[in-house]
């Protein structure tokens, strides 16, 4: 029988001398100033990346992180410490520096711990990462850039980087509730510069994944190159966006980076909570047509930003944040939960030990809608049609957002004419969900290695879209005025 | 000269103990850095503490060279039992890389001739800053933005008090030794107005220093952060068009960020810089003139060595829009036939202008005055850049209406040569320290 990941959880930490006792007298200090509740996260995470550059792996990186966060919290204040000795002297020394938030007495740790079980296991593995040597992986990169160059002449240069990671985490609290996961993930980006007539171009096609080596099919790694390639090359031909308001047409998968920016973010409750999102008081409003519907969810299999339970404790389920047009759910940690007298909704995340979990985002993305993507594009006289991005950006309180358009093509008369590319697309949140008047039935999780940043912590996220319209957005191309 | 604080022996011992490990387990050469960091910080948030953090995090990070190859490793598993298998395990993976024959230590030439100057990055007051004193400061923060015309339309007032203070050494194989103890005092406060149309603007302001007593005044925070978010109120978006920018010196570092990433070394050999051949040529205009100078005392990108080990020296980077100088680290350098300079940024210097920045508003007359970037991007390629902005237009040579939801975009190499101005006043709380800059005829997206 293949030993899954699942079964190597309950035992994970005692490796590290992480027991009942430990626990308890650690949530016993981290409550002696009278906190209302109090959690422990012990985390151990083992990441490699190695990179190709000029034709060879020439370089590796290892990095190993071993600690515990504890958290203390009395009504919306938090206290947060954490040491990277798992020794109960040092845990505890943590823990009275967390309790100091409250002022008031001992608070009772757990007598008993249960440990969360039924968790699902969405992440398909049957190999842990840290149980694969280099030599397997190496092949990966040495066989992509090999590819690379024989795809096309005007390759200059291909860089690879391969990652992979292990990180077990255990949730404990003053509950009583333990819950555990060992959470791997994988990532593979092919960048490639191009030289033709005098110009250069360089571009970058990247995957990942909560999966083990069989995520790198043949077929994926051949897609990898041929997308690295053309999306570098076409950029040969592209022309300078214009500038203005305009009807973007955005491609299915990778523009889901519009609803994490125009959205997601701004439905975070703890933005809600404090008052400062500019979706504060909109909930039960009809914020869009009502074909839009919009999740935050942790369950596909596999996914990047998938996750079996939270940084929290809490199981990731789905959570609906437009439905029907009208704005239904925020995205909760256990802080907000509490405050809006909700469950939780498997939220609560955090970059690792070091950081506070906060309300993030998972796997956002809209769910299909009844038009084509072929009505959709024909219906634009003049615009843009968005296909491959960077990054993006959010301002909560104001609302405006932007989106980095690395790929896509110019909209004249129904028909996609010339490529254009490097062009920062910019609106305003609920402005611009009113403005998606169509909705392709064409939905895309895009497999990219996105990364979310908020309060200076950095956690995976997945992102998805059918083809939509957005009948006005300002588009910052070169203006001829 | 200021008696220095020293990082402890046994702090050393590791880093020490770390190299020879390597060396036995078959490194050729092998560098280590221990690093230890304690940040405590408060959040206050509308008359109450909102969050303490207080946390020390040590680490230790070892760059190996086996066989002529190359890996770097880091663990925060410190226990005794843990890092000789971690070293070992790093060997051997080392070992399955393919051998680059680029990939050594520095020259130790370059170790030589380390400044001595007192950088003033240590306050021997740190540690008397009390948990009573940050609420104080954090509540000052919040009473003064509440205390500015206006304040009625305040939705949330968030303020933070941190400091840290740092400690790293650093021992190679071939004769480097070299630490720094370093300390930062930190205030912010960031404020959410209501606007008429349901949009809830944010902004905020920030000052910090490397000793306590330079930390600026709680009120001016406050009060500042308020102003710059009621300012906001009502922002539109106007015509698109070619006009005049001037660029905020707390905000230019986003654009100056864009110009110096294009100099490194590993940027010129993977063909991804479009400063790539033009040593000696004119890249901007004649007013673009910075040098990178790690010698600055108190700046917040001061040091006497690099992280390679290099000792620092300062490097111009453009005289009168030339290019002098690109960032070459061992590495680059070696493939590339160059000598090292450094292969980090440290700090700007720029010869500045004669002018404040509401001087630099008036003579501009008609344009935008560039407050904030909102994401975008700059093709370090190409030199094709594409920004959000937000800020006010300037009409009569005074600040006029807000903006927002727009967007600047152009081609690097056309932009810095239509920099016609710059301003008196570098912006002293980033290492980049770009004073107010104008540029002429940028591109600006919006209706």
């Amino acid at each position: 029988m293949i030993e899954t990941v699942q079964d190597l959880r309950p035992t994970y930490f005692s490796a590290f001398g992480v027991d009942e006792k430990l626990i308890r007298e650690a949530l016993s200090a981290a409550l002696s100033r009278g906190g209302e509740y109090a959690d422990l996260f012990f985390q151990h995470r083992v990441a490699h990346n190695f990179v190709l550059e000029d034709g060879s792996v020439n370089r590796a990186f290892k990095g190993t992180e071993l600690g515990v966060g504890v958290r203390v919290v009395k009504g919306d204040q938090t206290g947060y410490a954490f040491t990277e000795d798992l020794s109960l002297e040092s845990i505890r020394e943590a823990a009275r520096t967390a309790a100091t938030i409250a002022e008031g007495l001992q608070q009772e740790a757990p007598a008993r711990f249960h440990l969360t079980g039924g968790l699902p296991s969405r992440y398909a593995t049957t190999r842990r990462w840290d149980d694969v040597r280099p030599e397997e992986k190496l092949p990966l990169l040495t066989g992509l850039n090999d590819k690379t160059f024989a795809m096309n002449d005007a390759i200059r240069k291909v860089n690879i980087t391969f990652g992979d990671e292990m990180s077990a985490i255990l949730i404990a609290d003053s509950t009583g509730r333990i819950a555990e996961d060992v959470q791997p993930m994988t990532l593979l980006y092919l960048s490639c510069v191009a030289e033709k007539n005098g110009e250069r171009e360089q571009n970058t096609y990247g995957v990942a994944a909560r999966r083990d080596m069989s995520f790198y099919s043949q077929d994926r790694l051949d897609l990898m190159v041929k997308e690295a390639v053309d999306r570098t090359m076409i950029l040969f031909d592209a022309v300078q966006a214009p500038a203005g308001e305009m009807p973007v047409v955005l491609g299915a998968g990778a523009s889901g980076i519009l609803l994490h920016e125009a959205i997601g973010h701004g439905m975070e409750a703890d933005f809600n909570r404090k008052g400062t999102s500019i979706y504060a008081d909109k909930i039960g409003k009809k914020v869009a047509h009502s074909f839009v519907n919009v999740v935050d969810e942790g369950t596909e299999e596999g996914a990047r930003g998938s996750i079996n339970v939270d940084d929290e404790g809490n199981a990731a389920g789905r959570t609906n944040l437009v439905e029907d047009g009208v704005l239904t759910t925020y995205l909760h940690d256990s802080i907000s939960a509490k405050h809006y007298g909700v469950k939780p909704t498997g939220n609560g995340r955090r970059e690792s030990y070091q950081y506070p979990p906060l309300p993030r985002m998972r796997s956002t993305y809209m769910l299909p809608g009844p038009h084509k993507k072929e009505e959709i594009i024909a219906s634009v006289k003049r615009g843009l049609y968005c296909t491959n991005f960077t990054n993006g950006q959010v301002q909560i309180g104001a609302g405006d957002f932007t989106f980095y358009v690395k790929n896509g093509y110019l909209i004249e008369d129904g028909k996609l004419t010339r490529p254009i590319k490097d062009v920062n697309i910019i609106g305003n949140g609920p402005k611009v969900l009113e403005q998606i008047d169509m909705v392709a039935d064409d939905l895309t999780i895009d497999q990219g290695g996105w990364t979310c940043g908020k309060d200076g912590q950095s956690v995976p996220v997945s992102q998805g879209i059918p083809t939509v319209r957005v009948a006005s957005i300002t588009v910052g191309g070169r203006s001829d005025r | 000269m200021a008696i220095r604080e020293a990082v402890s022996e046994e702090f050393r011992a590791v880093a020490r103990d770390a190299v020879k490990s390597a060396k036995a387990a078959g490194a050729g050469g092998a560098a280590a850095r221990m690093a230890k960091v304690r940040e405590v910080a408060v959040q206050w948030r509308d008359g109450q503490v909102e969050q303490v953090t207080e946390s020390t995090t040590r680490g230790l990070a070892l760059s190996l060279y086996v066989d002529g190859r190359f890996a770097s490793v880091s663990t925060s598993d410190l226990r005794p039992e843990a890092i000789d298998p971690f070293i070992m395990d790093a060997v051997a993976m080392t070992r399955t890389l393919s051998e680059d024959p680029f990939r050594t230590l520095p020259d130790p030439s370059l170790y030589d001739h380390r400044p001595t100057v007192d950088l003033e990055f240590s306050d021997p007051d740190y540690g008397t800053v009390t948990a009573a004193r940050r609420r104080d400061l954090a509540r000052a923060i919040e009473d003064a933005a509440r205390s500015v015309p206006g304040a009625d339309r305040i939705l949330s007032v968030t303020t933070s008090v941190s400091d840290s203070r740092s400690e790293m050494f650093r021992v190679t194989s071939n004769g480097f030794e070299g630490e720094r103890i370093d300390t930062s005092f930190w205030l912010s406060g960031s404020v959410t107005v209501q606007d008429e149309d349901g949009r809830r603007p944010e902004d905020g302001d920030f000052c910090g220093g490397r000793f306590v007593r330079d930390l600026g005044d709680p009120a001016e925070v406050g009060r500042s952060s308020a102003q710059r978010a009621l300012v906001r109120l009502g922002a539109t978006k106007v015509p698109s068009g070619i006009m005049t920018m001037v660029l905020d010196r707390r905000t230019g570092g986003r654009l100056v960020g864009a110009l110096l990433s294009p100099l490194s070394a590993s940027s010129i050999q993977q063909r991804r810089s479009f400063l790539e051949g033009r040593a000696g040529e004119g890249v901007g205009g004649a007013l673009l003139d910075i040098t990178d100078d790690p010698l600055i005392p108190k700046g917040f990108g001061s040091r006497h060595f690099d992280g390679e080990g290099i000792s620092a020296q300062r490097l111009p980077l453009f005289e009168a829009g030339v290019l002098r100088n690109y960032y070459v680290d061992t590495y680059y350098g070696r493939k590339l036939d160059m000598k090292p300079t450094t292969g980090t940024t440290s700090n700007l210097e720029w010869s500045l202008g004669s002018k404040s920045q509401s001087e630099l508003i008036l003579d501009a007359a008609e344009g935008v005055f560039v407050t904030g970037f909102l994401g975008g991007n700059s093709n370090g390629t190409t030199g094709d850049y594409s920004l959000g902005i937000q800020g006010f237009m300037i009409r009569k040579g005074e600040i006029a209406e807000p903006v927002a939801e727009m967007n600047i975009s152009g081609n690097q190499l056309e932009l810095w040569k239509r920099l016609v101005r710059v301003g008196n006043d570098p912006y002293e709380f980033s290492p980049l320290r770009t004073p107010t800059l104008v540029f002429e005829e940028v591109s600006f997206a919006g209706v």
